[in-house]
């Protein structure tokens, strides 16, 4: 305030229009009404135009004044808007292996595809060791039953035939005869097994 | 137990680059077939195949993995148990070849130290399309210091020879064991190798 009013007020009419502020209007009204008041001619004409004159200035400086007011509006919405994208810009940098946001090494799933990737690799890893183990048993079971129908393994393979093909006909008979024959049949296979 | 139908387990494992050939290597030697249409492993599989070596019963439980980079977490458990590796690369492709030291890496990081290797060119059968000279493939086997043979499944060429040889020396490393027969069924009981109880009593 001190400096302004040691600087003359003519310097307010140099000035850029978009950076005047309401004193700056003051300063101007200053002028004129003091150059107004030289030329005063107490006529009715002169007063009709110092209204005028007045009403002008009082336009001028209601819109200096709306004008300064939005543009600190627009500035505090700028800086604003700075904030917001600086805050989602250091969250998506930061979050990036996190969410939302896809990074290098992540894989957009369409949830409608029926092929779609669902079993994570230590599913499929269990998955794969039963069956290997399923398939490894499987194996020595078909060796087994290959060397038991050759002949290595046993010698007993005809009672099996034998058993089989006439149990199911057999008239019923007294239950200790089909144990007895049901206990041979295992105790042959046990037999076998322990050779 | 059931009486054993061999004298010694071997645990072999095929690697290399998916689409080698490494599933119809395998398929020649157990099965004797070639089937010209593209499956890709999914994960690791095997085949059994019982050999005769030196008078003696073998057993050959050989492991087939998937090359695809995905399967690469599962793959890499197998090679703990393997006793023999086979590295499969194809002589028309660049980049399998290529690979062949991203694959000798592996071995070092998740197989036995004493496990054996052998490096496959296979697909030799094309010849008008062969990209890798048969020379290189020997160079880098010496380098390593392993054994190299140029197979081709399809037509039959070295398949047999490849795994008789691979066992062969895995069971120059074995001790020998008496003609007991009830004795090398203990030993070799859950797949543990005599060579193996040697390094560790």
């Amino acid at each position: 305030m001190e400096g302004r009013q040691e600087s003359s007020p003519m310097e307010a009419f140099d000035k850029d229009v978009l950076e005047m502020t309401v004193e700056d209007v003051y300063d101007i009204s200053y002028v004129i009404g003091r150059d107004l008041l030289k030329v005063n001619t107490g006529g009715r004409e002169f007063s009709d135009l110092q209204f005028k004159i007045v009403r002008v200035l009082e336009m001028f400086e209601s819109m200096v004044n709306k004008y300064n007011l939005s543009m600190e509006e627009l500035r505090m919405e700028m800086d604003n808007m700075k904030r917001e994208m600086d805050r989602v810009v250091a969250e998506g940098s930061s979050g990036n292996t996190n969410n939302e946001s896809i990074g290098t090494n992540k894989l957009v799933v369409d949830l409608k595809d029926p092929n779609r990737p669902r079993f994570t690799m230590q599913e499929l890893k269990e998955v794969l060791q039963e069956r290997n183990k399923l398939k490894a048993q499987l194996m020595v079971a078909q060796e087994e039953l290959q060397l038991y129908k050759s002949g290595v393994l046993g010698s007993e393979q005809s009672m099996v035939e034998i058993n089989l093909d006439t149990l199911p006909q057999s008239e019923p008979e007294p239950s200790s005869i089909i144990e007895n024959k049901e206990k041979s049949t295992i105790q042959k296979l046990f037999s076998f097994r322990q050779k | 137990m059931a009486k054993k139908t061999y004298d010694l387990l071997f645990k072999l494992l095929l690697i290399g680059d998916s689409g080698v050939g490494k599933t119809c290597v395998l398929f020649r030697f157990s099965d004797d077939a070639f089937n010209t249409t593209f499956i890709s492993t999914i994960g690791i599989d095997f085949k059994i195949k019982t050999v005769e070596l030196q008078g003696k019963k073998i057993k050959l439980q050989i492991w087939d993995t998937a090359g695809q980079e995905r399967f690469h977490t599962i793959t890499t458990s197998y090679y703990r148990g393997a006793m023999g590796i086979m590295l499969v690369y194809d002589i028309t492709n660049a980049k399998s070849f290529e690979n062949i030291s991203k694959w000798l890496r592996n071995i070092d990081e998740h197989a036995n130290e004493d496990v054996e290797r052998m490096l496959l060119g296979n697909k030799c059968d094309m010849e008008d399309k062969r990209i890798v000279p048969k020379a290189k493939g020997e160079q880098i086997a010496r380098e390593h210091g392993i054994r190299f043979f140029e197979t081709s499944a399809k037509a039959n060429i070295s398949i047999e020879k490849a795994f008789l040889t691979l066992a062969e020396d895995i069971l120059r490393k074995t001790p020998v064991k008496e003609p007991n027969s009830e004795n090398v069924d203990i030993s070799t009981g859950g797949g543990v190798t005599g060579w193996k109880t040697k390094c560790c009593s």
